[in-house]
């Protein structure tokens, strides 16, 4: 049996995953990576995107997550993010109604930091309607 | 004595007063549940991000400081507070506590220049007029409740922006960490710079970290975050602490006055006997003069 080790997703509001597992692959701001047992200590800064989860019994899960932080300490993998959804949790009316006022509001003129933001909340919907499509 | 109308009356009113002060309890309660799981749940994320941080921070040369990091105390003797107090009375002493504890800090840093960032009414009521009214620079007029984590990175954003500038050399939070029900802890923490003891025994790692894509870019997002989290999650504490406060207090408030209408039961009894007693007396020292 592959080597295990434990892995958390957390998010201000709750913990989303705590369990054991055999491999996550995830994308990083310089690239996308995985993780597997042993790995050596790392941070690293995470893209919005899906993270991929294979648990202890070879099961895989999806995870999309906005931005964060991702640790590798002793076998101990910790995400930390704003906002985090399951595979199977997505409300796809509502993320593509978000999809439709980020579009909205960047095709509009605006300041620079409300063009950020609409961009980050487009990448946001984006995920989650990608999310929603994976199985 | 009062006769036994009026007792009757004021018994009346202390039975609505506890019904009043039972629904504010049940309303506390429910309240206090909500937030409380909701305390605990981000206590685990600022909790690893405060790891994390550290880890990272303990990875930098210590000669290279971080602008974040130095002490800039010598620099300016500006001191901003940011003050949670309770947007309601009826608290117990929740909102006087946290006020002491500002208003000491104040004496205590008499030489500096301490300016107050106020959130929650109860705390702008009191810093608005009165010996201390100069230390204050403004009231966010956010009900603490709908203090949600947009706002607060709005508030962090401005403040690490002013701490960059060199407006202020420290920021200091000042809130009610949230132990049990019946125990909360009134307390201030400085935010920045960061107390590097709290980072210094912690999580030092032995061996290579890999960091992508470096640390100082990690420590420019990492930071804001981390920031962020700290503000969020004092308000969290305070809210839990003060729906806790109210609850206890609605208690005992409860209870005083199943106490006080038991008393006043008795009162008007007594009342109540002494008068029939006369009455009869009245009414056999009448019957015995008409049979004379």
């Amino acid at each position: 049996m592959a080597k295990t080790f434990n892995f958390e997703i957390v998010t201000p509001v709750r913990v989303v995953y705590n369990g054991v597992v055999q491999g996550i692959s995830a994308d990083g701001t310089e690239g996308s990576f995985g993780v597997l047992a042993d790995h050596a200590p790392m941070i690293t800064e995470l893209k919005t995107g899906i993270i991929m989860v294979e648990d202890s019994s070879g099961k895989t899960m999806h995870f999309a997550a906005e931005g964060g932080f991702l640790e590798v300490v002793a076998n101990n993998v910790v995400v930390l993010t704003d906002t985090c959804i399951k595979e199977g949790e997505v409300d796809i009316e509502k993320a593509r109604a978000e999809k439709d006022a980020a579009e909205k509001a960047l095709a509009k003129v605006g300041s620079a930091e409300e063009k950020e933001r609409a961009q980050a909340a487009l990448k946001r919907a984006n995920t989650w309607l990608k999310l929603a499509n994976v199985h | 004595m009062l006769s036994t109308r009026e007792i009757k009356q004021r018994i009346r009113s202390i039975t609505s007063i506890k019904q009043i002060t039972r629904a504010m309890e049940m309303v506390a309660a429910s309240r206090l549940k909500r937030v409380e799981s909701r305390v605990i749940a981000s206590r685990t994320y600022t909790g690893k991000m405060h790891q994390v941080l550290s880890r990272l921070i303990s990875c930098r040369p210590p000669e290279e400081s971080h602008p974040l990091l130095t002490d800039k105390e010598h620099k300016s003797g500006n001191v901003k507070i940011v003050l949670i107090t309770g947007d309601k009375g009826l608290c117990g002493a929740y909102n006087n506590n946290i006020i002491k504890k500002v208003v000491e800090f104040i004496q205590v840093h008499a030489n500096k220049n301490v300016k107050l960032i106020l959130v929650g009414k109860k705390g702008n009521v009191y810093f608005s007029k009165g010996n201390y009214a100069s230390a204050k620079e403004r009231y966010i007029p956010e009900p603490v409740e709908k203090f949600g984590y947009d706002k607060v990175q709005a508030l962090a954003a401005q403040l690490i922006d002013g701490y960059e500038k060199g407006e202020f050399g420290e920021l200091h939070i000042f809130f009610t960490k949230f132990h049990t029900v019946m125990q909360s802890f009134a307390m201030g923490i400085r935010l920045l710079p960061l107390e590097k003891d709290t980072f210094d025994s912690k999580g030092k790692l032995v061996g290579e970290y890999i960091i992508e894509p470096s640390v100082d870019q990690i420590l420019e997002h990492l930071f804001p975050k981390y920031i962020e989290t700290q503000i969020y999650q004092c308000i969290l504490e305070s809210l839990t602490s003060e729906f806790a406060a109210r609850r206890v207090a609605m208690i005992a408030a409860t209870e005083n006055a199943g106490e006080m209408i038991d008393e006043l039961t008795h009162t008007y009894n007594k009342a109540r006997q002494e008068a029939i007693t006369k009455e009869l007396l009245e009414v056999i020292s009448g019957a015995e003069a008409l049979v004379r």
